[in-house]
């Protein structure tokens, strides 16, 4: 415990304050309406929106960042609808994942996806499979994505190919 | 008016002083001032000894205006003043300046440059002393009668007090019986003692046996001769000024007559329409005409016109034994002129039914605490049993949830203060009516502030109430067993919980009763962000507005429990009793005049004027002048500064005194840095510079104060008229915006400057030579420093360069 106190920073909150989505965070009373409106919370014990914002609160950088937890949302929004002091949580969860990749924190899934967003214009590769069965329901054939164009935008959005970090535990 | 002949008294403070100030210098200085017929020195002029001096060249005649370097100004000032007027010298012809807190410690350190500025703030009392007008006390006539708007209990209380006082008092209730939310509580916190009793009037007041001390309803209050007691009624209407108003009341009607009604029953018992009683929460059914709980005041029946039928029935009017209902009754208006009136509106519960996840609205087993409240009450529609009202079967799983609405920034960001205590209440009770009732709180914060509180909350743990920490999303009912299930989450344990319950209390917000903001508008005052009626000031005007005979009470400031409400009404009753026991307001003509050459049509200073002081009234040409009513007129000069065309002024602080304070300021240099102007206003601004002064704080002699009404006096021509007159720099003091004593003197002043930054640049005059600064009494440090960085920042700019042109 006293361990923890001494690694406790405040400035991840200014941090987390100063970006976009993540300016109500210092709003929680720590109510918990948006643990028990969360559809995931109750699937999953990892991921515990109140938690998350009062680690965030407390300065556990580390712990918000490199752990599963924030990956996990889905933005249903439904806490950010019922949040008593307008916490705005699920916009909070996008500031945190956008520090934690900038931090080279991402499950590797999301940086399959980007790779594959940069190479092949999808996050999921459409299979033969697929293509047949589109043809099977008298779907039109899939046009081609604009890959060119496509990296065209994501390099002028400074969006790369984020590094790989070790699979999360 | 008499050549003015200036007497001018300089204290050493027992030779303090003068070991830095060189007195022989400011003694022959002020020789050479014209109109000055004497000088004294001595060791202090504000009592004893001195002051005897001082008032026996007044009474001799020698002089007829006073000015007095002391220290301690606060306190001289007032012995001075009053001392001279008994001496027969009019108190505003008397000038009293600070030389000790204001220069000599804070500029100990360059004693020659002190003495300057010593001779610069007596050439500034003087040149002003000169120009002071006497001012006259102004008589108004006052009521000695009071209005009490709300019968609950704070309104109650504080009408007692004042009808045992010997005050004609009219006490007004909008529903048909007094006792307001305090009397539909059942029973109070902390002590659990009986609320409703408070609602039973007492008979007789000539037996003492029989009038109860403790409980206001049974001490006989009815039976007042001069409380003048009118339900069913609501102001519509209010006219006139403090120690005049004229009220107009609406009284619905009630159907029945008070005079004959002798509270049979027969009525009731004939009467075919059954509604629902809002009295009881809609719990049970009562008759269109009723009486809501036996013990009630007055002991009359009334008719709900919405669910009568009248004449198509008229039951009740065949049985009644009295003759005393009468179906043709119509509203009335009824005029009440009083001098003082008190609101005492209080609070009601927050419509739960916004918040769409706890369907309030749609689920009867969701209830709130005083629907609860209603059913604890043994004369309440279960006769005290806990039920759920959807099948009137027992309640054995009762689970509460906090906050609800409150704490809550989509609808009330406040807490509303009260409801921990009232849940804890409740479930205290339950738990001891039904031992084994299984009651859980769902919680943010318990908050049990208040004195013996926390060992209410102790007992109820020590009962066996579970609390929960956490805030419920939702309250779901399951479809086959028509349960309610509350969806929480535990955030002790982090653990969810599907709290089973027979019936869900919610402890919703309490908010500003119906109709504050209308009656807010009809008497003029304001309202906080909140809603609830704003005090004078919360600290030490807590039951006051900013209308002079209008008082507040009880939960109408912010909900209460009742024992604060109580106090608070004992406090209002004790303001208005000062307020009304002469019979009298007597007021010192402190106040604006209106030049009526130069005004008109516009309408800046009515509008500005926070006390609604300023009317405009038609002249014979058809055109509009602003008039000033001098007993609502505070004295601030807001409306001064405010005017574009000077037609306004204070008769304490003219123009023309102004400016020759500034000029007689600037006059004198022999200072070692560029001079500053340091306009501060009485209230903050200027006690901040004693205070720095009691502090011995040094800041440089180059910075000259000048004491006005508020910050909001001064005019953008004066910050030139500064410059122009040898100022380099120009400070404007004032209080914090939300603190001003003027409410938006402050504020309107921060305006003026940025306007005047604006200008300053037009001719060619630095921005950054004038600077706005708010600051509180207590920070004499934040002046000096204020005063430190003013002067290093001129110094920095160099001379101002117009001053050859101007």
């Amino acid at each position: 415990m006293t361990q923890k106190t001494e690694k406790t920073t405040v400035s991840f909150s200014d941090e987390v304050t100063s970006r976009h989505g993540g300016e109500t965070l210092t709003s929680c009373y720590q109510c918990g309406t948006c643990a028990s409106s969360c559809p995931v919370a109750k699937l999953d014990s990892s991921f515990n929106p109140r938690e998350i914002i009062k680690l965030s609160l407390l300065g556990e950088k580390e712990e918000v960042l490199s752990g599963d937890a924030i990956w996990l949302c889905c933005s249903c929004f439904n806490c950010q609808e019922r949040c008593p002091q307008n916490v705005e949580i699920a916009d909070l969860i996008y500031a945190l994942r956008n520090i934690a990749l900038e931090a080279g924190h991402s499950p590797n899934i999301y940086s399959d996806f980007a790779s594959a967003l940069i190479a092949e214009g999808r996050i999921v590769q459409i299979s033969k499979f697929v293509e047949k069965k589109r043809a099977d329901y008298g779907l039109p054939p899939l046009k081609p994505v604009g890959v060119d164009a496509l990296n065209k935008i994501l390099s002028a959005t400074g969006f790369s190919k984020p590094e790989k970090t070790e699979a999360p535990k | 008016m008499e050549q003015p002949k200036i007497g001018v008294f300089l204290s050493d403070c027992g030779k303090q002083l003068s070991e830095i100030l060189d007195f022989d210098a400011l003694t022959s200085f002020v020789k050479t001032v014209p109109n000055v017929a004497l000088i004294a020195r001595g060791s202090e002029f504000w009592r004893g000894k001195g002051l005897q001096s001082i008032l026996d060249s007044v009474k001799s005649g020698k002089i007829n205006r006073v000015v007095v370097a002391e220290s301690l100004t606060k306190i001289s000032d007032i012995n001075i003043v009053q001392a001279v007027e008994d001496a027969g010298l009019n108190p505003y012809l008397v000038e009293v300046i600070d030389i000790k807190d204001h220069c000599a410690w804070p500029h100990r350190a360059t004693p020659a440059e002190a003495t300057e500025k010593a001779k610069a703030m007596l050439l500034a009392a003087i040149e002003r002393a000169k120009l002071l007008e006497p001012i006259e006390k102004l008589e108004f006539p006052a009521l000695k009668s009071a209005l009490i708007i709300g019968g609950g209990i704070a309104g109650m209380q504080t009408a007692v007090d004042l009808a045992d006082l010997g005050f004609e008092v009219n006490l007004i209730e909008k529903t048909p019986f007094l006792g307001g939310l305090a009397a539909r509580a059942g029973r109070f916190f902390p002590t659990d003692d009986c609320a409703i009793c408070i609602q039973s009037p007492s008979s007789d007041v000539k037996t003492i046996t029989h009038t109860s001390r403790k409980c206001v309803y049974r001490s006989g209050f009815s039976e007042i001769p001069n409380l003048n007691i009118l339900t069913n009624a609501r102001v519509v209407a209010v006219e006139g000024v403090p120690g005049n108003y004229k009220v107009t009341i609406e009284k619905k009607p009630r159907y029945v007559d008070a005079d004959k009604c002798v509270a049979c029953d027969k009525c009731v018992a004939v009467c075919p329409v059954e509604t629902p009683d809002e009295y009881n929460a809609n719990l049970n059914n009562r008759k269109a005409i009723y009486i809501n709980v036996p013990t009630v005041h007055p002991q009359v029946y009334v008719i709900d016109e919405y669910a009568c039928k009248f004449h198509d029935c008229a039951k009740c009017v065949e049985v009644c034994p009295t003759n005393a209902i009468d179906l043709d009754q119509k509203p009335e208006q009824v005029t009440l002129n009083v001098g003082s009136i008190v609101v005492a509106t209080g609070f009601r519960e927050f419509d739960s039914s916004a918040i769409k996840e706890y369907h309030y609205d749609d689920y009867p087993d969701v209830i709130t605490n005083l629907e609860l409240a209603r059913m604890i009450d043994g004369f309440g529609p279960t006769g005290g049993a806990i039920v759920r009202p959807s099948d009137g079967k027992p309640a054995k799983k009762i689970v509460f949830i906090q906050c609800v609405g409150s704490r809550d920034r989509r609808y009330n960001p406040y807490c509303s203060g009260i409801c921990c205590m009232i849940s804890l209440k409740h479930a205290s009770l339950i738990k001891s009516a039904v031992p084994n009732a299984d009651v859980s709180i769902c919680y943010i914060d318990i908050r049990t502030t208040g004195r013996e509180h926390e060992y209410y909350y102790e007992r109820a743990r020590e009962m066996g109430i579970k609390f929960v920490k956490g805030r419920p999303t939702e309250i779901l009912k399951d479809t086959e067993t028509g349960k309610l299930i509350v969806d929480v989450e535990d955030a002790l344990l982090k653990r969810f919980l599907d709290l089973e319950a027979d019936l869900v209390v919610l402890a919703p917000a309490m908010i500003p009763a119906e109709g504050t903001k209308e009656l807010a508008e009809i008497l003029g005052i304001d309202l906080d962000t909140d809603g609830f009626f704003k005090e004078y000031n919360a600290k030490l005007r807590p039951t006051e507005t900013k209308q002079r005979g209008i008082y507040l009470c009880g939960g109408t400031t912010f909900p209460k429990d009742a024992p604060t409400a109580s106090l608070h009404a004992h406090s209002a009753a004790m303001k208005a009793t000062k307020f009304l026991i002469s019979g009298k307001i007597v007021k010192d003509q402190r106040t604006a005049v209106v030049n009526e050459d130069y005004c008109g049509d516009c309408e800046f200073c009515p509008v500005t004027c926070p006390y609604g002081a300023i009317s405009l009234e038609p002249t014979t040409e058809n055109h509009f002048v602003a008039r000033v009513n001098d007993l609502l007129c505070e004295g601030c000069g807001v409306c001064v500064g405010t005017c574009p065309l000077n037609a306004i002024e204070l008769r304490h602080s003219r123009p023309n005194q102004m400016r020759a304070q500034v000029n007689a300021l600037m006059s004198v240099n022999g200072a070692s840095k560029p001079l500053v102007l340091a306009i501060c206003c009485q209230e903050c601004g200027h006690t901040a510079v004693d205070s720095s002064g009691m502090a011995k704080l040094q800041y440089p002699a180059n910075v000259r104060v000048m004491k006005v009404p508020c910050a909001g006096i001064v005019r953008v021509e004066q910050i030139l008229e500064a410059f122009k007159a040898g100022a380099q720099g120009v400070m404007v003091v004032g209080c914090k915006s939300d603190g001003c004593h003027y409410e938006v003197g402050s504020q309107n002043a921060e305006k003026k400057m940025d306007l005047a930054k604006v200008l300053l640049k037009e001719y060619g005059i630095e921005p950054k030579r004038l600077e706005m600064f708010k600051m509180v009494f207590i920070e004499g440090n934040q002046f000096a420093e204020a005063a430190q960085m003013m002067t290093a920042r001129v110094t920095k700019l160099g001379p101002l360069k117009l001053m050859e042109n101007s």
